[in-house]
């Protein structure tokens, strides 16, 4: 699925990078590339939302990027 | 035939509806914080310190040596000064209450005489544990709870803790080293379930650090402390190096911890969806004696993440350094206690402290300060620690010490959202627990009833009977579960759908006529509008407003059971329907009780069926309300059936 939103660092547990929604959930990052790590930039990701694995991070279901542009 | 055609589909429609309308519902009371203030009226003394039957009299200075002997002989005591250098100027005194007076009347009778100061029992002051670490005052998390305190009465040992997480940095093997905090701390064998191997270490840095706020090496003029240090540690890697992991995997290991000698299962993670498996793991870990905690999660929202939000787990959200709920934190209405977890918004160091590995290199041992409800959940599980150390015999203890003796920073002890029953005191709950232990009764303050709230009606009746206590049902029109009422219209469209025209019976004739209706609304909604005339609050309003089988369920098998799939079967109809075969006049009100029966065998199946006692598997539990539903069905077709003139 496609899912539009802003790239953010959060500082709990050990630091996470979500992905603030449009669709107004956060969503753990997984996959992409290293460039994806960019605090507030604004993107298009394509990519799996995995609705079953628990994490440490707590924040969100893990969305695995495949791809993504930067909008 | 167009008739219960309609009524079918209006039914099945109505019932999705009103589960959106309620789903709703929540988000309103979610929001809902208004907290009352708090008084310290609400924080009862500590009679616990009192010396039995000695009391301290402070008289103005100046008084004479006469005044003493004259006040001694009319209080019928004798005091005698508390320091014999300080002589008389000291003017304090110290006396013995006779076996035969009132200790508070007699205090109150010296308060009134005018060459008295002040007099009230005497009190011992505690000595408080600082331990030698270096970096311990920081660990300002540590002194919130009251550990120097609790440190003199317990360190934790022979308590075990599993942590379920990303592993620990406990061995030095092949890559991995232990951290040098963790040197001689006690660890029991453990397993590693992402790679199925029996090296539980650590390649990412969050379990070594929670294991770190559990039993952290302490008093070795190194590092930090930790709570219950004194306790062992059970690595169990379950999550893997990106801190990832499947409920397959935690439920096993949940198991498995359980049946190795665990006391205690720490787990701080979160997210999926609701997993009957672990669900079942969770019940059966309790079940074998086991407290498991969970962390709320960090989204900052109304809504406790799985697995804290399970019935038979503790739920514990974060407080920042002041008590108060850090942004991060999630909380909702499954929340049973609130913990340090830090807020590093107000600065690092209002973060969490403890050794662990960096996370860019498992063999490199750093100091962070985490913030996150994975921060504050082992705190909970090393107070649990604590407590079976202390001699805690059962989950049900360990809990209502930790719940009595909890405390947020302001409100009352009321229940709350944020904060569950309150900010952990691990010297209080040692306290509660002896009190429990010496046949004394300690307060858990009332929480909402689940039910009342509009969740799923199974969720409360396996909900632990620890935590759970009774509060008024809601009184509006949709505070009543309709649901299996609107599944069973339905179904009876359908059964009437299934006979011929001349032995079908007219659909509203039936649903309209008393003898049919009245048990179809007892056994579906209760006697729903006892709620409108008597008192919602009262116990006896509260059972006879629940479907007939959850009478049944709570009457035979009580709180907290799960629930019995005798109860949610077709078992009751079946035989009540034998009765039927003999007297023609009874059969339209077991048809409507069949009926019933079958909406809320239906409904429940549908709504994601509960774990049933003694089924084996969970899976079985869906196929079973089915099947039984469906004999429902059958008996009531057969009893509506018209005979053919």
């Amino acid at each position: 699925m496609k899912v539009s939103g802003k790239v953010a660092f959060r500082d709990v547990e050990t630091g996470v990078w979500v992905l603030e929604g449009d669709d107004g959930r956060t969503y753990l990052l997984a996959g992409g590339d290293r460039k994806l790590k960019k605090n507030g930039a604004r993107i298009e990701a394509e990519g799996d939302v995995d609705g079953d694995s628990l994490t440490s991070a707590m924040v969100g279901p893990r969305l695995v990027v495949k791809s993504y542009k930067v909008l | 035939m167009r008739l219960p055609l309609v009524a079918a589909v209006c039914c099945l429609a109505l019932a999705g509806c009103h589960a959106m309308s309620q789903a709703g519902d929540d988000d309103v009371q979610l929001n809902d914080l208004t907290r009352p203030e708090w008084t310290s009226a609400d924080v009862p003394d500590d009679s616990s310190a009192w010396v039995p039957r000695q009391i301290v009299v402070d008289f103005k200075d100046g008084t004479t040596k006469a005044q003493f002997d004259r006040d001694e002989q009319a209080w019928g005591i004798d005091v005698e000064l508390a320091d014999q250098e300080e002589g008389v100027d000291s003017a304090i005194t110290v006396g013995t209450v006779g076996d035969e007076q009132d200790e508070q009347a007699l205090l109150e009778q010296i308060r009134q005489n005018p060459d008295v100061e002040v007099a009230e029992p005497l009190m011992t002051y505690q000595k408080s544990y600082l331990p030698n670490d270096p970096q311990f005052a920081r660990q300002w998390n540590l002194t919130m709870i009251n550990m120097p305190r609790a440190w003199e009465k317990t360190k934790g040992k022979g308590a075990v803790v599993a942590v379920l997480d990303t592993g620990i940095a406990y061995e030095d093997y092949g890559d991995f080293k232990q951290v040098p905090d963790l040197k001689g701390a006690k660890f029991v064998g453990g397993y590693d379930f992402v790679n199925q191997t029996s090296h539980p270490d650590d390649d990412h840095g969050h379990g070594t650090h929670v294991a770190g706020t559990i039993a952290q090496v302490t008093n070795n003029n190194q590092g930090v402390a930790g709570v219950a240090f004194e306790a062992s540690l059970m690595p169990v890697k379950v999550l893997d190096h990106f801190g990832s992991g499947n409920s397959a995997a935690i439920s096993d290991a949940i198991r498995w911890a359980a049946d190795h000698g665990a006391n205690v299962i720490n787990m701080s993670l979160g997210g999926g969806g609701r997993s009957a498996v672990m669900e079942n793991a969770i019940a059966y870990a309790r079940k074998k004696g086991v407290v498991v905690v969970c962390a709320a999660g960090n989204n900052g929202r109304g809504v406790v993440e799985f697995p804290a939000a399970y019935p038979g787990s503790v739920a514990v959200s974060a407080v920042g350094p002041t008590g108060q709920r850090a942004p991060y934190s999630s909380y909702g209405t499954a929340l049973d206690i609130a913990a340090p977890g830090g807020d590093k918004s107000r600065g690092d160091e209002f973060g969490i402290l403890q050794n662990t590995i960096d996370p860019q290199d498992p063999a490199k041992s750093v100091y962070a300060y985490y913030q996150g409800t994975s921060m504050a959940t082992p705190h909970v599980a090393a107070v649990a620690a604590l407590l079976f150390a202390a001699g805690a015999k059962s989950p049900d203890e360990v809990e209502k010490a930790l719940f009595s003796s909890a405390h947020p920073p302001q409100g009352t002890r009321a229940w709350s959202q944020e904060y569950g029953h309150g900010v952990l005191d691990a010297e209080g709950a040692l306290k509660a627990l002896k009190k429990l232990q010496g046949g004394q009764q300690v307060v858990v303050a009332e929480r909402p009833n689940p039910v009342a709230q509009g969740q799923e009606r199974i969720e409360s009746g396996s909900r632990s009977a620890g935590s759970t206590t009774l509060s008024p049902l809601g009184t509006g029109l949709f505070d009543i579960d309709w649901k299996p009422l609107i599944w069973a219209a339905g179904l009876l469209a359908f059964v009437l759908l299934t006979l011929g025209r001349k032995e079908r019976p007219g659909f509203l004739n039936i649903l309209f006529s008393p003898g049919f209706a009245v048990p179809l609304v007892l056994t579906t909604v209760g006697v729903f509008f006892a709620r409108w005339v008597g008192d919602p609050g009262s116990a006896s309003v509260q059972l006879i407003s629940l479907p007939i089988p959850e009478w049944l369920q709570k009457i035979i098998f009580g709180r907290g059971a799960l629930a019995s799939p005798i109860v949610y079967s077709a078992a009751i109809p079946l035989v009540l329907s034998l009765v039927a075969i003999k007297w023609k006049a009874v059969r339209p009100v077991v048809g409507g009780l069949a009926i019933g029966f079958a909406g809320i065998l239906g409904y429940t199946a549908w709504a994601k069926a509960p774990a049933l006692a003694w089924l084996p598997f969970t899976f079985l539990a869906i196929p079973w309300l089915v099947a039984n539903g469906l004999v429902c069905l059958f008996i009531a077709r057969a009893l509506l059936k018209k005979e053919k003139a």
